[in-house]
């Protein structure tokens, strides 16, 4: 045994020559010879019948070699060797491949890595597919949520879910009060929340019931994030006391590290909600909170809103009031979609941009290995005949192409992963996951799998075919169906070409659009401050707005400042406050009945917001700084709004009041120009600007951390003549000189603006690439079936030019060849090209999805390079020599 | 007239023979000492009265599978007539192998004795 196995172990290290058994059946025949010849044959008919006798030599050669151990690895070696030494030999083919399917497997693993999360990818909580985010919607507030008398109305009667509970609505600032003090963002939810999503802290416990009650122990949940990077991990913080906002709270678990809400806000700590539930039920409308709730198996979501919409009726009869009442709606949407709907198209349209260049990319393989097989024939045939058998030529181009497709996955991996890298860098903000996309190992092997499989079809295709004699004196109908394949295939890159080029055109319109629109205001040159007050240290209304006043003083100090506003919001777009139409009522008219209508943004300003931004008063005046003092209500309308509300009048001194909210009448001081208030994209809506006055109750709001939303609370804008970014610092440093506890966060406008932005240059530019990628292809593509063909018919060419045909003649022969291509491939893609751009409508501003210009620039484009990948190829064969082109072969 | 013609009609071709058999010739041939290629066909075909006829094309593939598996072994040496020729000779785990070989021939053409006789 042992003894075998060194043999086997020597044999494959040893390369016994084959001399040898060539030597060995050389002296067989002989002596067989001999013998027939002793027999009494003439020597030419002993040969003959010792050859007989003995069989194919070949084939004995080759089985007797086949008895090695290990003679397969051997000869695998062996086909990869030949294979190299043939890809060397044609190095263009072999770059134009492996670069080919480097490309198409690493932009599509690059965008699949990043869209994955966002539509594909469980969520990491337990039946992911069953939670669901449940509430109300309406047309200010776009996600479901409900309130604290629907909660526990519909928590008692609903039939549809199997659980059912609520987080509170707002991550708000609180400060971990220690030797090492810590701003945090805190967040409630009830003591069935966690359960609901299937999660258990990893350490220590959930809250448990009395606990989730007014005055029950105060308890937290600390963020796995915090606990590492705060507590050192250390397990004994279970139990231990922290002072949050200055009251003692119990830590009894760590959250799992993998947890996030699925509001996607970024907590630190969890705190019970603890409603009183008594007093929650009476009232109208009671604590606002984002309630989710797991559907029971077999429940789809259409059916849970069928089964919710009559409790959903009857709780709105009895709690919302009759004028607002039809402007709510039920909702129940995957948690999945609440997370992820607003980028679920821009991730598809990605998905499908970098599919069609897949599709490209594999089209051009396929028709480079085509080619390759075709000029290959006649060797085949040639070795063939020579006594290869046809599994062992099957292997050797299998083993070619299986070795093409691994050099294009390995160099597509490193794209792939540069590719990530470049999409992370320049992705907008707020895009959920994003941030946490990597190279996906999973993607990763079955792009593998999809490349192999690409070697495997491409390689076996023409391996498969039986060399036929044909192959060595002519071409015949074969090449033509195999050309003909070919033309299909480059017929199809065209198409899908030209489909994503309108596509990406009509993105790049939409998005000079957005660059090039009017603001109504100018955003260079101003810097905007967030502060966030630790609540505990100013609990009173008087201390908050103290503290704003100092603060506005202090920076207003700084040299080079030219106007300190402050507004409880920010245009372009964003959170901002919003009223309707309706509830506008004008003294000396009838109150307005129906509470609906269009919105209105309302915003809390003082005079120099208007300074800052720069926003012009076309009419009236002003606020000025001494009306802050006074007692009296003045609100400023933007053009769209005085046009709405005094069609035909002078809106200035008019008196405007609030009338839902019931508060004192304004007057109207004077209209400013129209702002872009409706984010980048949508219709503008009327607005109507109110004068923050100096009485505490205006600058109450709170802050609201990590998110664009001001939650009300008074926000900075500077404007300055120096540059925003440096003196960022200074506004900083003036404010925390107050208050070394106070954070504040600045961002030039300019860079929120842009920022706004972000989503449609991150699609425009992706898809852009994808575009000009998938061009490029298409062009190789053609140009590589142009050239092939008129190599293939250079005997044809000098031919007809020795019997007259003129240069002119054999351009026009090659050329028109081109031409039909591209003009059958153009005419599919303009279908499939106004198909498929209706689906990017809403991604779309201000550019129809079937805008003739962007189809027509793309069509003309698309032909110029086509054409200019045949006149290559044309022009060479013009060139043809007719004396040579007849000996050619 | 040559006779080995008229014999190949009636003789049995390699593959006719059972599977391993042609292992168990080739051992036992080789175990009366060293024998190239040529030399082991011919004593085959002779000691058999020309029955057994061992095609080539099956010889070297055989000879070369012992030969890895260690049961016989081959060295290169001068022929009858001087020429080069390699030589097999049966190593000591091919002499146990033939034994083995042997045993369960005979144990075989028992078996197949018996059940031809009683059946």
């Amino acid at each position: 045994m042992l003894r075998e196995i060194l043999i086997r172990f020597r044999l494959l290290f040893t390369r016994r020559p084959s001399r040898e058994l060539d030597e060995e059946i050389a002296f067989h025949l002989e002596q067989a010879e001999a013998a027939e010849r002793a027999a009494g044959y003439l020597p030419e008919e002993a040969r003959r019948r010792a050859r007989i006798a003995f069989g194919g030599v070949e084939r004995t050669r080759e089985q007797s070699w086949e008895q090695r151990p290990g003679w397969w690895l051997e000869m695998v070696s062996q086909d990869v060797r030949y294979a190299l030494r043939g890809l060397r030999r044609n190095l263009a083919f072999t770059i134009a491949v492996v670069a080919t399917l480097a490309l198409g497997i690493g932009a599509t693993t690059a965008v699949f890595s990043v869209v994955d999360r966002i539509l594909f990818r469980s969520l990491p909580y337990a039946h992911d597919d069953r939670i669901v985010s449940v509430g109300l919607v309406q047309s200010l507030e776009k996600q479901e949520f409900t309130v604290g008398g629907f909660f526990f109305d519909w928590r008692d009667h609903q039939q549809p879910f199997e659980a059912f509970a609520s987080q509170g609505t707002m991550l708000h600032v609180c400060n971990l009060v220690e030797n090492n003090p810590l701003q945090l963002g805190c967040i409630n939810a009830q003591e069935g929340f966690l359960p609901l999503l299937g999660v258990s802290p990893m350490l220590g416990r959930n809250f448990l019931p009395e606990e989730d009650r007014p005055n029950g122990p105060q308890v937290a949940l600390i963020s796995y994030a915090l606990w590492k990077t705060h507590y050192g991990s250390d397990r004994s913080i279970l139990g231990r006391l922290v002072n949050l906002d200055g009251d003692q709270f119990r830590v009894v678990g760590v959250l799992p590290k993998d947890f996030e809400l699925p509001t996607l806000q970024i907590a630190d700590v969890i705190t019970p909600l603890a409603l009183d539930e008594a007093a929650q039920r009476k009232m109208s409308p009671g604590r606002p909170m984002r309630t989710f709730a797991r559907l029971k198996p077999g429940v789809s979501i259409a059916q849970a809103k069928a089964q919710m919409e009559p409790l959903s009726n009857r709780t709105q009869q009895v709690l919302i009031p009759p004028p607002i009442r039809k402007d709510f709606h039920l909702s129940i949407r995957s948690v999945r979609d609440r997370e992820t709907q607003d980028v679920q198209r821009m991730s598809w349209i990605l998905l499908g941009g970098v599919l069609a260049v897949l599709l490209i990319a594999c089209a051009n393989v396929a028709g480079l290995m085509m080619a390759r097989a075709a000029s290959r024939e006649r060797e085949l045939a040639v070795r063939s005949a020579l006594g290869a058998s046809r599994a062992r030529l099957a292997r050797q181009t299998l083993i070619e192409a299986l070795l093409l497709s691994l050099m294009g996955f390995g160099a597509g991996a490193v794209l792939a992963e540069g590719m990530l890298r470049m999409f992370l860098a320049m992705a907008p903000t707020g895009i959920p996951f994003l941030y946490r996309a990597q190279l996906d190992l999973r993607i990763l092997f079955a792009m593998l799998g999809l490349s192999l499989l690409c070697g495997l079809v491409f390689g076996l295709a023409p391996a498969l075919e039986r060399p036929r004699a044909m192959a060595l004196t002519a071409r015949g109908s074969y090449e033509a169906r195999r050309t003909l394949l070919r033309r299909i295939l480059v017929a199809g890159q065209i198409a899908i070409s030209l489909t994503l080029l309108s596509c990406s055109a009509l993105l790049l319109r939409s998005f000079r659009n957005l660059e090039d629109q009017r603001l109504g205001l100018e955003p260079d040159r101003v810097l905007m401050a967030k502060i966030a007050l630790p609540g505990f240290r100013y609990k009173t209304d008087e201390k908050k707005m103290q503290f704003y006043l100092d603060a506005e003083a202090a920076v207003r100090r700084i040299p080079g400042i030219e106007a300190v506003g402050w507004s409880d919001s920010f245009p372009p777009g964003g959170w901002q406050g919003g009223r309707r139409f309706s509830e506008f009522a004008v003294e000396g008219r009838p109150k307005p009945e129906s509470n609906s209508g269009s919105s209105v943004v309302y915003r809390k300003v003082t005079p120099d917001y208007f300074r800052a931004l720069n926003i012009p008063i076309v009419r009236g005046r002003n606020f000025t700084e001494e009306e802050r003092r006074e007692g009296e209500g003045k609100m400023i309308l933007s053009r769209l709004m005085a046009s709405r509300l005094f069609p035909g009048e002078d809106p200035v001194g008019q008196r405007v009041q609030l009338s839902l909210s019931g508060g004192g009448w304004s007057t109207v001081v004077g209209v400013a120009e129209n702002a872009k208030n409706g984010g980048l994209t949508t219709q503008d809506d009327p607005e109507v600007y109110a004068l923050i006055r100096n009485t505490a109750g205006e600058w109450n709001g709170q802050l609201i951390v990590g998110e664009e939303m001001g939650g009300g609370a008074p926000m900075m804008s500077v404007e300055l003549n120096a540059d925003p970014r440096i003196a960022g610092e200074w506004v900083r440093s003036q404010i925390a000189s107050l208050d070394p506890m106070v954070v504040t966060e600045t961002e030039p406008m300019a860079v929120r603006v842009s920022r706004m932005a972000d989503r449609p240059r991150f699609a425009t530019s992706l898809v852009g690439c994808f575009a000009l990628t998938g061009l490029l292809m298409a062009a190789v593509g053609l140009y590589g079936v142009i050239s092939f063909m008129a190599t293939r018919r250079t005997q044809e060419i000098g031919v007809r030019m020795a019997l007259g045909a003129r240069r002119g003649d054999i351009l026009r022969l090659v050329t028109g060849e081109g031409a039909r291509l591209i003009v059958l491939g153009g005419a599919l893609g303009v279908a499939i090209a106004l198909g498929v751009t209706r689906l990017l409508k809403g991604m779309l501003y201000g550019v129809a999805p079937d805008d003739p210009l962007s189809l027509v620039a793309v069509v003309l484009l698309l032909a110029g390079v086509a054409l200019a990948a045949t006149l290559i190829p044309a022009r060479r064969a013009m060139k043809t020599d007719p004396m040579e082109a007849l000996r050619y072969e | 007239m040559p006779n080995s013609t008229d014999l190949r009609s009636n003789a049995l071709r390699s593959t006719d023979l059972l599977q391993g058999t042609l292992d168990l010739l080739i051992l036992r041939t080789v175990s009366l000492g060293s024998m190239h290629g040529w030399g082991i066909a011919l004593r085959i075909q002779q000691v058999s009265r020309e029955v057994l006829e061992i095609g080539q094309g099956s010889l070297y593939p055989a000879l070369h599978r012992l030969e890895y598996k260690g049961w016989i072994a081959s060295e290169w040496g001068e022929s009858e007539n001087n020429r080069r020729a390699k030589f097999y000779s049966l190593t000591r785990a091919g002499k146990k192998q033939l034994e083995r070989e042997l045993k369960s021939w005979e144990r075989l053409t028992e078996a197949i004795r018996l059940v031809l006789e009683q059946a």
